[in-house]
């Protein structure tokens, strides 16, 4: 019997609702881990950080 | 408590089917946007950090300011901003800036934060640097100033906007330029195609100006005339009204999802380039396309890598992986990566011919749509398979990759036209064989002791096979005449026939006119005499070879297909030691 398969929970912290304001008031561990991980990302997949690469 | 953005079971499943209907799009976009605020952040952080007597940290810290004004006073103009692809451009190279230690431009949020004030009529005051006299409003167009300043002071109210001392303009008229709008002094809005069918419509706007755009591989186009806008206008158009007839899968996804086309400046000739990037979410890079079916097509394309990007920026689906391989769709080895875009856009592509060849009525142009079609739809298997085999994917990436080949499984029960298959089928195997003529590399020992085997008259089935890698390139293959006018055949069946009727030119001319006539045995035996003619190897012909050989479905044509390197590279040494070798003799061997 196959299990149902959950949500995807992605890495983005959910901040459409935060006054732009008072996101500093989140603290940097919550924003840094996740522009941390966006940014290993990038480097990881192999998305150039210097230029736009159409490449497939 | 913070919570993150999470992507819904079924919209999963639809997007790593190939699919995604306008509300999984905006379950992506509503992650873009969280990401936008993220980066911002980082970069407003790294401004705090910075001289704060700086002009540009000022302006941003300004801008940031007001940007936090227009979100609580008008959300949807602050989202509007946000999901500008101009913004996630400008952040991103923010952030290569900062990581490189170099400063970043801040002061163009002022002009972004600029026109999201302007958007939503909101009281505002802000300096804006200038270039060239040139005040953009990222998403709206751009001022010309006649002063000759870096800054300039920019007001606005829900009634006018004024632009340092000379420039006053109604807040009415700073809007994109549709193509119906008056023309202001000063003001040149973007160019925006609003294009609608059968009750359907999508706002897209055409972005020559904005540099944080311009960063694909060719140049972004030069501002468009008055007449080129028009003609864009009409393409997009007539390309809509396709997607919206037939492509209803993809029309509505693309309408929310895509906002901005970038035209590009053409290479020259007949090539179409159109790119993406993850670093702007939302906009589509093109060079001008020949018709509205190939727009149409781009479209899908390119949107299909813009909703994996998306995908994977909520999710991983690969890790970090250094094998290359082969992808039927380019002429170098590609990382796992680039495989999984590219499978990921060509089923896209594969369903939109799957649909079109129904749709064309000309005879070549169905052939065209036929042979597209099949010459797409049929990478779809051997790409997921690599994939799944690299061991680089994530769970939700094989689940993806699974679906994926699910889906190309699916379109392989639709019957194509045998002399669509046979055209298709040669162009697969030209493909194939010139790329691992390129890229296959063996050790030269094993080609030695291959030799020597065959020399002995040994069974081939008794010989340990080689190693192979891939490299950057191991032989020169010049691309061929023959390679162009095999595409030739069916992009454009009565130009082939014209260039067949007028005689051909190339390394191979005579083999390769053979072939092109479909005087196939007279091919064989031309690209049989070439390679037996010189010591040196001739990897152009060996390909020539395969495919006559493959067309006349006459032996050994599966060895070449299977061992086209190995055989060149032991031809090559055993005409270097001087011992001369029929290409079919050993081609045979291999068995």
């Amino acid at each position: 019997m196959t299990l149902p398969q959950q949500d995807l929970r992605s890495t983005i912290p959910d901040l459409r609702n935060l006054p732009l304001d008072r996101i500093a008031e989140l603290g940097d561990s919550v924003l840094a881990q996740s522009i941390a991980l966006y940014q290993q990302r990038l480097k990881d997949n192999g998305v150039p950080l210097s230029s736009f690469n159409s490449g497939i | 408590m913070i919570t993150t953005h999470r992507l819904p079971e079924q919209a999963f499943r639809s997007l790593a089917s190939g699919g995604g209907d306008p509300d999984v799009i905006r379950c992506l976009l509503a992650a873009q946007l969280s990401k936008q605020i993220m980066l911002l952040h980082a970069i407003a952080k790294a401004a705090g950090d910075s001289d704060p007597m700086d002009p540009g940290v000022m302006a941003f810290t300004a801008a940031y300011k007001l940007l936090a004004e227009v979100q609580t006073a008008r959300q949807d103009s602050f989202a509007w901003l946000l999901g500008l692809p101009h913004i996630s451009a400008w952040a991103h190279d923010c952030l290569i800036r900062l990581n490189r230690g170099m400063p970043p431009d801040y002061g163009y949020l002022a002009a972004a934060a600029s026109a999201a004030a302007v958007r939503a009529g909101i009281r505002f005051e802000l300096d804006v640097p200038v270039h060239d006299h040139l005040v953009p409003l990222p998403g709206l167009g751009r001022f010309c100033v006649p002063d000759q300043v870096s800054w300039v002071r920019v007001d606005g109210d829900n009634e006018f906007l004024t632009v340092g001392a000379h420039v006053k303009a109604p807040r009415a008229a700073v809007v994109p330029d549709d193509g119906l709008v008056r023309r202001i002094p000063h003001w040149q809005g973007t160019a925006l195609a609003r294009v609608a069918a059968d009750g359907h419509s999508w706002d897209v706007l055409l972005e020559t100006s904005d540099r944080y755009l311009d960063r694909f591989t060719l140049a972004i186009s030069p501002d468009l005339t008055p007449d080129e806008a028009v003609i864009w206008r009409r393409c997009v158009q007539s390309a809509w009204q396709i997607l919206v007839r037939y492509h209803k899968w993809a029309a509505g996804p693309i309408a929310a999802g895509v906002s901005v086309i970038v035209p590009l400046t053409p290479r020259g000739g007949n090539a179409l380039d159109s790119a993406t990037t993850p670093a702007a979410f939302g906009a589509i890079a093109t060079s001008p396309p020949p018709n509205p079916v190939i727009l149409a097509e781009t479209l899908v394309h390119e949107f299909q890598h813009l909703k994996l990007c998306g995908l994977m920026d909520m999710t991983p689906l690969i890790e970090p992986c250094d094998q290359m391989v082969y992808a039927a769709w380019r002429p170098d080895p590609r990382p796992a990566g680039g495989l999984l875009q590219g499978v990921y856009a060509h089923l896209g592509v594969a369903r939109f011919w799957s649909i079109q060849r129904q749709v064309e009525t000309k005879p070549d142009s169905v052939f065209r749509a036929q042979v597209t079609y099949e010459r797409w739809r049929r990478t779809i298997e051997p790409s997921t398979r690599t994939l799944l085999g690299a061991g680089c994917l994530t769970t939700a990436g094989t689940r993806l990759v699974a679906a994926l080949r699910d889906e190309g499984r699916s379109l392989a029960a639709e019957p194509v036209p045998a002399d669509a298959t046979a055209v298709a089928d040669e162009l697969a195997l030209d493909h194939q064989l010139t790329w691992q003529l390129r890229h296959s590399a063996t050790e030269d020992a094993a080609a030695a002791a291959l030799a020597a085997a065959f020399q002995r008259g040994e069974p081939f089935g008794d010989q340990r096979l080689p190693d192979t890698r891939v490299d950057e390139e191991t032989r020169k293959v010049v691309s061929t005449v023959r390679s162009g006018l095999l595409s030739l055949r069916y992009l454009d069946p009565g130009r082939y026939r014209e260039v067949c009727d007028t005689g051909m030119r190339g390394p191979n001319d005579t083999a390769d006119s053979h072939l092109m006539r479909g005087e196939t045995p007279e091919a064989v035996r031309a690209y049989r005499d070439e390679i037996a003619a010189t010591t040196e190897g001739q990897p152009e012909a060996w390909i020539g070879l395969a495919l006559a050989l493959h067309r006349l479905k006459q032996a050994p044509w599966q060895s070449l297909a299977t061992h086209l390197p190995l055989i060149f590279d032991v031809h090559a040494c055993l005409s270097r030691a001087g011992v001369s070798c029929d290409p079919l003799e050993l081609a045979a061997w291999f068995t």
